[in-house]
């Protein structure tokens, strides 16, 4: 069993790292008081934008695409995400009409640039991350072949950006005020700060970090742009509800989405798990949640301005 | 009042331009206007659209036709039928269908529109109960030998690695992908036990992932067979394909011995590194462009092979491996050449069907 745990980790924790980015990006934007169901889309452009990026410059220099690409990732989701922003700010209109917008436009424009611009609907790049073992760490007894091995640069930039956030939104006046606007707007404008440009922040962060999550999913675990990110950002949302709008909680949402997923995928390859059914597996994730949603709908701690425009 | 008049001119004269028009394509119909549908996925998907529509697209650069697919907005039997009546309205008589989901489709279209002809891959006309088969004059149905292609595939690597584990990943458990499966098997145990390789392939390394667009689930297959030691994996499945694929290029770039088998197409090129190299060992091709090209053909030399139900295999060309296999050693290519040669004069059979010993 302990065998089977610790081949199937590293793949878990590739499959996890890009809905967990995504989730933060939702995160942000949520507890700003913007509802921001463009996710998927979001993800969609950051994908699609490193996959471009990657494509033209790795003839140049190898080494260097794949952090360009994951940087024109998340500069194309912030500025994607502006439409989101605008309409949901300044225009005050009906958040998830929008966030609804952003996923039809998103997946109907890639596919048209892609076909514009590298002459094929599905771009591919000539090589993603290799994985390495980190020197040392995954010598750790226990700790070192679930976390330490066979591991991709991007995770652990993505799990940096996380515990920065956390401080930023937790430990700083300034993520006391984002937070403030996605409860009580009011009073954060009565203080004399500008509700706007804090919202703007949070949904700008929300498209920057899902598209850096598209970006991932290419340069780890897919290699191709193809179109769809299979439903990753959706369930980015619902880990960000089943994680109760924190950090902590959405690290440990995605996680266990990631582990689930994952065993369902590997099932049929592991004769161990092969006498259970791999249908079992594949709903079980959905199925903890709806529970976990049913349970927990008493005190849910979702923001309370949440998707009220102010 | 002078506006509308002005308003009504140029309404007549576009009426009039749009008359004239057609006035003069009915006198010089003759051109052969050809359709094409596309199944679940893009018109560039390197597979079942991408091969059909080339076909097409080479036939109608040769000739100069009008050429033209469109896009289905579901995969439904409705889809279907309204895109082809689409094409049909619009002149395009000649509709080539990739896919056996066009089956029913194509079952209904074939009385609806007697004067056009219909071209179905990978399967043939029936009802939805699968209760009444029938094909009209105005329809061929093509089948690929896929597990000649399949066999062959199998050979090839078995002979090129002589001594190794390998392993299987289907998209969806459906006919022309299990025939891919089962001619795989066959071509490993008949390398095994002619030629004195000694190729295992375990039956849980043998299997169906389900769908053709999962590519994660490729990629966490795929890295989960090659940790447990399979060197080679026969990938049929579209997506689910392309993650094994990235899987195999990034362990073969950390310096590990994998390799891919592609099916379909070549798929050398996906496969490359940056160091040139391509972890794809051989693909196993069906001649999709070569099919509606040929069909193509038979129309304007009106020998269209209409009410008939085709299947190209080795003795037709349908099926290969690629001219081109870089990974292969001569001696390889040239002792798959000769089995080639076996399959087409019948010495060699290659089993359609799950028979003994196979795997599902």
């Amino acid at each position: 069993m302990w065998h089977i745990i610790t081949m199937v980790f590293p793949y878990a924790i590739a499959y996890t790292i890009p809905m967990l980015v995504t989730a933060l990006g939702g995160l942000y934007s949520e507890r700003s008081g913007v509802t921001n169901l463009g996710l998927e889309g979001l993800m969609l452009v950051g994908y699609f934008a490193s996959a471009i990026t990657i494509k033209f410059t790795e003839s140049v220099s190898y080494a260097a695409a794949l952090p360009l690409g994951l940087l024109a990732a998340v500069i194309a989701g912030a500025l994607f995400s502006l439409l989101h922003a605008f309409a949901s700010i300044n225009l005050k209109a009906d958040q998830v009409i929008s966030g609804t917008a952003i996923n039809m436009l998103a997946s109907a424009l890639t596919v048209y640039l892609a076909r514009t611009i590298a002459g094929s609907g599905n771009v591919r790049i000539m090589m993603g991350i290799v994985r390495k073992n980190i020197p040392v760490l995954s010598k750790i007894p226990v700790l070192g072949p679930l976390f330490f091995s066979q591991s991709y640069w991007s995770t652990w930039v993505c799990l940096l950006i996380w515990a920065l956030s956390w401080i930023l939104l937790y430990k700083t006046s300034f993520g006391l005020r984002l937070r403030a606007c996605g409860e009580h707007p009011s009073a954060v404008a009565s203080a004399g700060i500008s509700v706007h440009a804090m919202r703007y922040f949070g949904v700008i962060m929300s498209g920057a970090l899902a598209g850096l999550g598209g970006g991932v999913i290419l340069i780890t675990y897919s290699g191709e742009f193809n179109g769809s990110v299979a439903g990753l950002g959706f369930l980015s949302i619902a880990a960000l509800i089943f994680g109760q709008w924190k950090p902590l909680g959405i690290l440990g949402a995605t996680f266990f989405f990631g582990i689930a997923t994952t065993i369902a995928n590997v099932s049929q390859v592991i004769p161990q798990l092969g006498v259970v059914p791999p249908v079992l597996f594949k709903v079980f994730p959905y199925v903890v949640t709806l529970l976990a949603l049913v349970a927990f709908s008493k005190k849910s701690a979702a923001p309370k301005a949440s998707g009220e425009p102010f | 009042m002078k506006k509308l008049i002005v308003a009504l001119c140029v309404l007549l004269l576009i009426g009039s331009f749009a008359f004239a028009q057609g006035a003069g394509e009915t006198t010089k119909a003759k051109a052969l206007r050809v359709g094409m549908v596309t199944d679940a996925g893009t018109i560039d998907d390197k597979s079942f659209n991408q091969g059909t529509w080339e076909g097409i697209k080479r036939a109608g650069a040769e000739f100069g036709l009008d050429v033209k697919y469109l896009k289905p907005a579901g995969t439904t039997e409705a889809d279907y039928l309204k895109e082809m009546g689409n094409l049909y309205d619009a002149g395009y008589k000649f509709i080539v269908c990739p896919g056996y989901k066009f089956e029913t489709a194509v079952y209904e279209a074939q009385d609806k529109w007697p004067d056009a002809k219909f071209v179905i891959l990978d399967g043939e006309p029936h009802t939805a109960d699968y209760a009444t088969y029938r094909i009209e004059k105005n329809v061929v149905a093509l089948y690929w030998a896929e597990q000649e292609s399949g066999f062959l595939a199998g050979v090839a690597a078995s002979l090129q690695m002589k001594e190794a584990e390998f392993g299987f990943v289907g998209g969806m458990e459906i006919p022309a992908v299990q025939k891919f499966n089962w001619g795989w098997q066959q071509g490993i145990k008949y390398a095994n036990e002619n030629y004195g390789t000694k190729i295992v392939l375990k039956q849980e390394n043998d299997l169906y992932q389900g769908s053709f667009d999962n590519v994660a689930a490729g990629q966490q297959l795929a890295a989960s067979m090659y940790d447990k030691g399979v060197k080679v994996i026969f990938a049929a499945a579209g997506g689910v394909g392309v993650g094994v694929i990235n899987e195999a290029k990034s362990r073969a770039s950390a310096g590990q011995d994998v390799w891919v088998v592609g099916v379909d197409v070549d798929q050398y090129a996906e496969g490359l590194l940056p160091s040139g190299k391509s972890i794809i060992l051989t693909s196993a091709m069906k001649y999709l462009d070569r099919a509606s090209y040929d069909m193509i053909i038979d129309e304007m030399n009106g020998t269209f092979p209409g009410g008939q139900i085709l299947r190209l295999n080795a003795t037709n060309n349908g099926i290969g491996i690629p001219v081109d296999n870089p990974n292969l050693s001569a001696d390889v290519q040239a002792e798959v050449a000769k089995i080639y040669e076996k399959i087409k004069s019948g010495e060699i059979k290659v089993a359609d069907t799950q028979i003994a010993g196979l795997y599902k």
